[in-house]
């Protein structure tokens, strides 16, 4: 027994516990923002998941899988992906992007989105990697990217507001096409493409993407197409695949997300589409950090798809149905925001709006110096003293930029028509009580 | 045109191929008595089923729930192992719901292991502790069990770590020392003095435990399973990871947990949220609620974490009885639902095979075409040093149904009448 430790020993407990990977990655804005809404909102519009069912077709195959006879269901399945389930996904992506796939090599199953974009970072961004972001961005490209040792580089859409004093829409935001090539380097292995867009709702153009692929091809980089709204477009805009440009197919990964199509975040499936000398380093990835994704949601999932399979383009798809039913919740709030002096920015595609809130200024001070930016302040007031909750736009940007757009939260519009109604209440309230002061 | 430059990343350099994926598909033909993976051909309890049926009738319950792990079913595992343990156990802060045991596994060593680490694995090991640990960038460092009656091994006790081989292996580059117990795949269940032992040497150089538990209620007759986190010293610097696929016969379900103290879940939860955030919750709800129907018969010998291990217990007995028959001697486990087998007494000659894999790789193969039955190489759980030891083994499953055993029996009462 020693009394005294030993030198070795001094420096390994001296060190820190945790891997270096995890550096500067640890925050997370939906744990502060999640607590609060359960806390104190009355209306959630926060976090984006649905708050109405998801399809009776979708549940009632989930039913059937449970309790069927084959209980070799609750047992594990085929690693990469479950063979009925890559079958149709492979069916329906051939049909949506023109060309012949295997479901063995050209599609893989994973646990939600989420993982096909942690599978990609971790196969294909090495150290010194540099990987371009387009802001505002889903937040965990950023900290993914690090934890892959690659460094981020953002490039902004920048707002061109209408000059004839409409409402702005999510394609008013735009890349300065300079701008974007200048980001792309010697060091850039990947861009990483989020269209529809979260959370501007921004649908990229032809155009918008042909310059993206230009560069990809021109600077031989990759491209992460993270695609999970790809269903809910509006005003009769269509989403672009951004693989079935020239050039793109080779070095494109196409992320989709049975959460967000058939409004079931919860059961967390989710896959990647691409060629196979790319999805190769994905599997060896998954085999080596989750290996099996569940085998109940991913047979659900592949009869949903098998229904929509049959039904593509008729009325009674819910292809076809979601959207319909999104856009009009969208103008619902649309109109509910314009009516209280809050400016919102009409998206064409996801179920999210970010909205200008600078008239409200006056009910949230400005605090000069502040670390935290202005409209993640407002976010919390208006949570905790009028029970709606939001997301600050600056959230979803890399910390550098985030005061560039201090005026602005996130609302999801995903909801029961009891819900926009709800917060509809609220913000008319609101009005009143400012009116009256 | 350009040669194509985007290959994999240097961190999964040589992690590609994978035992599984080369035998699950070659025993994937109906026809053949499928022994090799770990998949339980038994339904699964009807009320674990009837819970996740209920489950998806509730419409909250098809969206996102706490990342970190689903309410319900944190609180439950809590109980339940406040219970095991005998200690005070924060949902929130000292659980961390994962995919799979697998994906706890994942979650710890990528929290905790960095290059320039050094992790200790006890051979014969579940073969993906070698791949995750390269990825995390550190080093395997192998430890072999070894049977301590000259090759003569008639149970999975006989076989033992050297404690002189086992310190050595240990010095101050050592980050964690990986534990699998009940073992797969020999069914070894380790001893409080053999858990002492590790305990000691972690103690003593400061370093983590990794601690494999996914097989705790599959333990036989005459043996406990005594988790290495409640030894004097060790629940502060061990992580011990279980399933709901071994706990309910559910491996699809891809539920796991780590449990430990706060200051090490909580690398592992920062993991979790930027790798998948969420485990699916339906999943969740219905495992909690199994849960609770087996936490209040936790002294009842109704409880499903005994009545399964009986029923183990008893094809347990059935599989050994078999190889018997067939004049092979088995390792008769003391837990988990693994058999090892020694096959070199059959005296198979296979040196016409592609001599570039080990003898047990092509004794499956060729067990599997010519007698129609699976099961897995040995040497696929082994380090490069020690596949000449172990390569002579073969690991078969036996938490398979009756007619599945039926079937295996009538190969293995054939096996002398054909020409091997």
């Amino acid at each position: 027994q020693t009394h005294f430790l030993s030198h070795s020993l001094q420096a390994k407990m001296s060190r820190p516990v945790q891997a270096r990977r995890l550096e500067g990655i640890d925050k997370n804005i939906w744990v502060e923002f999640v607590k609060l809404a359960t806390t104190y909102s009355k209306v959630n519009l926060g976090q984006g998941f649905p708050d109405f069912p998801a399809p009776a077709f979708l549940t009632e195959a989930f039913r059937r899988a449970v309790s069927g006879e084959n209980h070799m269901l609750h047992q594990y399945t085929r690693a990469f992906g479950h063979p009925p389930l890559v079958k149709v996904l492979a069916q329906l992506f051939e049909k949506l992007l023109g060309r012949e796939l295997d479901p063995m090599t050209n599609v893989m199953v994973t646990v939600g989105a989420y993982q096909a974009l942690f599978c990609c970072f971790q196969a294909l961004v090495d150290e010194g990697d540099e990987v371009i972001i387009i802001e505002p961005f889903f937040d965990c490209y950023e900290p993914m990217v690090k934890m892959a040792g690659g460094t981020p580089v953002f490039v902004p859409l920048r707002p061109n507001p209408p000059k004839d004093g409409k409402l702005m829409s999510s394609a008013d935001w735009q890349l300065d096409p300079a701008e974007l090539a200048s980001k792309f380097s010697e060091r850039t292995k990947a861009i990483v493409l989020n269209s529809p867009n979260n959370p501007l709702g921004k649908v990229f153009s032809r155009g918008e993407l042909g310059l993206i692929a230009e560069l990809c091809v021109k600077h031989d980089v990759l491209c992460i197409s993270d695609e999970v709204y790809e269903w809910l477009v509006y005003d009769g805009k269509q989403h672009i695949r951004i693989a079935s440009l020239p050039g793109m197919w080779d070095r494109t990964v196409t992320i989709g997300s049975a959460g967000k199509t058939f409004s079931a975040t919860g059961w967390k499936v989710g896959w990647v589409v691409g060629p196979d000398r790319l999805l190769q380093h994905l599997r060896t990835v998954h085999q080596n950090s989750v290996y099996h994704c569940a085998t109940i949601a991913q047979e659900a999932v592949a009869q949903g798809f098998q229904r929509e399979l049959t039904l593509y383009g008729k009325p009674e798809s819910y292809f076809v149905q979601l959207p319909k039913e999104l856009q009009q919740k969208r103008d619902w709030l649309v109109q509910s925001l314009d009516g209280v002096g809050m400016k919102p920015i009409i998206p064409e595609g996801t179920y999210f709006l970010v909205a200008d809130i600078s008239q409200f200024k006056s009910d949230v001070p400005d605090v000069p110096n502040s670390d935290e930016p202005y409209d993640h302040r407002f976010a919390k007031w208006m949570i905790k003293n009028k029970g709606l909750a939001a997301i600050p736009l600056s959230a979803f940007y890399s910390e550098a930029h985030k005061n560039n757009y201090t005026n602005f939260i996130r609302f999801c519009f995903a909801k029961e028509e009891a819900t926009l109604k709800a917060a509809n209440d609220i913000l008319q309230k609101w009005k009143q009580e400012k009116n009256s002061s | 045109t350009m040669p194509f430059r985007h290959k994999n990343t240097r961190r999964i350099e040589g992690l590609d191929s994978n035992v599984w994926v080369e035998f699950t598909k070659v025993a994937a033909d109906p026809s053949i008595v499928n022994l090799g993976q770990g998949l339980p051909d038994i339904s699964p309890p009807s009320y674990v089923k009837e819970e996740l049926a209920k489950v998806a009738a509730v419409d909250r319950l098809n969206q996102y729930t706490r990342g970190f792990g689903h309410p319900s079913l944190v609180k439950a595992l809590s109980q339940v192992y406040e219970k095991v343990c005998g200690r005070k156990i924060n949902p929130l802060t000292d659980i961390l719901v994962t995919v799979g045991a697998y994906g706890s596994l994942f979650s710890t060593i990528q929290a905790l292991i960095e290059e320039g680490d050094e992790v200790i694995i006890i051979e014969p090991f579940y073969d993906c502790y070698e791949p995750m640990v390269k990825m995390a960038g550190a080093k395997p460092v192998f430890i072999p069990l070894r049977c301590k009656n000259d090759g003569n091994s008639a149970s999975s006790a006989d076989w033992v770590l050297d404690p002189a081989e086992l310190a050595n292996k240990f010095n101050s580059k050592t980050k964690a020392i990986i534990l699998n117990t009940p073992h797969n795949p020999i069914g070894k269940v380790f001893t409080r003095e053999e858990l002492q032992v590790i305990a000691d040497l972690c103690i003593k150089h400061d370093t983590l435990c990794i601690s494999d538990e996914v097989y705790e209620w599959l333990v036989y007759k005459g043996n406990k399973h005594i988790k290495i986190a409640t030894l004097p010293g060790m629940w502060e610097r061990t992580v011990t990871i279980g399933s709901a696929g071994k706990t309910y016969s559910v491996t699809g379900w891809k539920l796991g947990w780590s449990i430990g103290p706060e200051y090490l879940i909580k690398h592992l939860q920062v993991v979790h949220q930027n790798s998948l955030y969420t485990c699916p919750t339906p999943l969740q709800e219905a495992l909690a609620q199994a849960f609770w129907v087996d936490y209040r018969r936790m002294d009842d010998p109704d409880c499903y974490f005994y009545s399964l291990s009986r029923e183990l217990e008893s094809k347990r007995d059935r599989m050994a009885q078999l190889l018997r028959e067939a004049g092979l001697k088995p390792v008769v486990p003391d837990g988990g639902y693994f058999m090892i087998v020694d096959v070199s007494t059959l005296n198979v000659d296979l040196s016409d095979v592609d001599e570039k894999q080990p003898y047990d790789y092509k004794f499956v193969k060729w067990m599997i075409a010519s007698k129609k039955l699976s099961a897995i190489p040995l040497s696929a759980f082994c380090g490069p040093e020690t596949k000449k030891q172990f390569e002579k083994y073969i690991r078969f499953c036996f938490i398979k149904k009756d007619s599945t055993l039926d079937a295996a029996e009538v190969i293995l009462k054939n096996w002398n009448k054909k020409t091997g």
